[in-house]
């Protein structure tokens, strides 16, 4: 035997489950019996068995019944459908709907000995195949970024490409994408590589810190600077900076930013030094920028030097035929995180998880995988685990705080007939704050 | 052969003709170094025939050896002459629970003509010695072996059985001696 199969015994009567458990467990195989097709599925629950010998004729829940059970849920489980003679037709049934083989008993021992050679010999094969299948997946994957639809397969060709060049990178996509992962593949495959890659989420960073980060600081240059600080440009210097959310950033850090692409030099906060830099940009938005250009808040200028090479990432929507393939991966990741044995995925769950929207994308599929994962008290994953996922209407898009503030001030400008003294009192701050989250936000375009 | 070297009795059941213990016994003794005992001979098992079948139970008559008290001897091995089955199995021509104390063999399918009840042919006879040390095995434990030129070799035909040794290769050789001493 090349490795030690298990198998399981299924048949109401007792002396039938025992003359094969004594035979299996003399041919060496890992061998339990189970006395009916409930007691079969809760044992396979917890114990994968590669084959299980099947009696057609038993109470409760039928072997065809197991059968449909164990190739919806375990598919790679061998089921041999055992049945009596003058019961042929439903050996055939059986062997339609998924059997691997079927034994009129009583049989020669030597048909026992044969059908397991069988299964052992497709079990090879079936080795070979997943071997195969593992080198085709390695075909599609690229720097930890999965898929195999076409809009995939071109970024995975684009991006050696746009690696191999310094121009500047836009990605844009909604969020949950993956665009870091792909601007983490193009400093990966580029010269640059040995170099830092240095990520910024410019909408989780105020503008002042933000300017702070990026320049660095001198010493004394404000309250709490208390040593002098490199910024991230000079951090960077020689690999990648990562601007995620550029969208989000102020016209004021938009000119700044822009005279830094320009003129390859910064000057730290407080600082009257100019340093040197070198650096390749890769900027990331899920916002439409051409709009953003249009109601003034981001420079039409700065929008031209980022975007040189503009790579779109799909919403998961767009490219479903990616979706088992992520949930394989996804599982096999938390499966060993979580140290739980959850290996499979029914037909349905695949269907229903084709069928919803993803406005999360592949960061809302993981997520709903390792949560289902997490929960699961069983080896495989079913429609009902995801039950979560509602599909009935589809979400909203979650807006960020900064989206919040700006939609209220502009309502109660727009109340106040855009009265200033009267919205700052309303909203309970100054009116030079109020006019410079007005200046900030582009609130003036959106006047009413 | 060393005294502490297990002791095997043999049963003749019925009508069995006497060569087949003795051959069986040097077998034992040459193949396996065991001590082969004859222990006194028993009836046909009239318990374990099935009247459908017409048939005997393995099971059942196993059940029996194992509930007797044979003190002498540390396993025992049943030889009939009628025709064996195991519920599912159409037929069996020897059987013996891993790591049990009582094995079976039966001369019956192991003929050239399977009703010719008084020749004991020289093949016939040499079967019977293989399926009987096979079992023997496997009540020390063995299991099937993949090396279809080792004693615990499956054999599921009269065909396999002819071309099967009597020898065990050397790594379910290493496992019986573990298990033997």
């Amino acid at each position: 035997m090349d490795e030690k199969m298990s198998v399981m015994v299924v048949d109401d009567e007792k002396i039938v489950r025992e003359s094969l458990f004594f035979w299996f467990e003399k041919a060496g195989y890992t061998v339990d019996t189970a006395a009916s097709g409930f007691e079969a599925l809760e044992k396979i629950e917890t114990y994968p068995f590669d084959i299980m010998f099947v009696d057609i004729k038993m109470p409760g829940m039928d072997g065809i019944q197991l059968l449909e059970r164990i190739k919806t849920d375990y598919p790679d489980t061998a089921v041999i459908i055992i049945t009596a003679y003058g019961s042929i037709e439903s050996a055939i049934h059986a062997m339609k709907a998924g059997a691997s083989d079927y034994l009129l008993k009583p049989f020669k021992p030597k048909y026992l000995s044969l059908v397991m050679e069988k299964i052992m010999q497709q079990r090879r094969l079936r080795s070979e195949y997943n071997y195969l299948k593992a080198r085709l997946e390695k075909i599609s994957r690229f720097d930890n970024i999965i898929g195999q639809s076409p809009p995939m397969i071109k970024i995975f060709e684009l991006i050696p490409e746009i690696a191999a060049s310094d121009a500047s990178v836009l990605l844009t996509g909604e969020t949950g994408t993956g665009k870091e992962l792909v601007a983490k593949a193009i400093h990966a495959k580029s010269t640059r590589s040995q170099h830092p890659f240095i990520a910024i989420n410019c909408g989780s960073i105020p503008d002042t810190l933000l300017e702070s980060e990026l320049f660095g600081h001198k010493k004394g240059s404000f309250t709490g600077a208390t040593h002098t600080r490199k910024g991230y440009f000079e951090v960077v210097t020689g690999g990648t900076l990562f601007l995620d959310e550029i969208g989000e950033i102020s016209p004021k850090m938009q000119i700044d930013l822009l005279r830094v692409l320009e003129e390859k030099t910064i000057t730290r906060v407080g600082s009257s030094e100019s340093i040197p830099i070198e650096f390749r940009l890769v900027s990331a938005t899920r916002k439409n920028l051409q709009e953003a250009i249009s109601s003034g808040t981001f420079r039409e200028d700065f929008y031209y030097r980022v975007n040189v090479i503009h790579l779109h990432i799909p919403p998961l929507r767009d490219r479903k035929k990616d979706i088992p393939l992520l949930v394989q991966h996804f599982l096999k990741k938390y499966s060993q995180e979580t140290a739980k044995h959850v290996d499979h995925v029914t037909q349905n769950t695949l269907t229903r998880l084709k069928q919803y929207p993803w406005p999360g994308n592949v960061r809302e599929l993981e997520n709903a995988i390792e949560r289902a994962v997490v929960l699961s008290k069983s080896r495989t994953l079913r429609s009902e685990d995801f039950s979560f996922l509602s599909t009935d209407a589809p979400r909203k898009k979650t807006p960020s705080l900064r989206e919040v503030e700006q939609q209220y001030i502009l309502e109660v400008l727009d109340g106040c007939e855009w009265n200033i003294t009267q919205a700052a009192k309303i909203l309970g701050i100054n009116r030079v704050t109020l006019h410079k989250k007005i200046d900030r936000d582009g609130l003036r375009n959106l006047k009413r | 052969m060393r005294k502490d070297r297990p002791h095997i009795g043999l049963i003749p059941f019925g009508g069995t003709p006497d060569i087949v213990p003795k051959v069986i016994a040097a077998h034992i003794s040459a193949y396996l170094d065991l001590h082969a005992i004859f222990l006194d001979p028993m009836a046909n098992p009239s318990y374990a025939l099935d009247k459908q079948r017409l048939q005997y139970d393995v099971g059942a008559i196993l059940e029996h050896l194992e509930s007797g008290s044979f003190r002498s001897v540390d396993k025992v091995m049943g030889i009939l002459d009628v025709d064996l089955f195991v519920p599912v199995f159409t037929h069996v021509f020897g059987e013996a629970r891993q790591k049990g104390r009582a094995a079976l063999i039966s001369i019956f399918r192991l003929r050239k003509k399977p009703m010719d009840t008084i020749d004991v042919s020289a093949v016939a006879l040499e079967r019977a010695a293989k399926v009987a040390l096979h079992e023997l095995c496997h009540l020390f434990g063995l299991t099937h072996c993949e090396n279809d030129r080792c004693l615990m070799h499956f054999s599921g035909s009269l065909s396999d059985l002819d071309q099967g040794s009597f020898n065990l290769c050397r790594y379910c050789k290493r496992f019986f001696e573990d298990a033997v001493s």
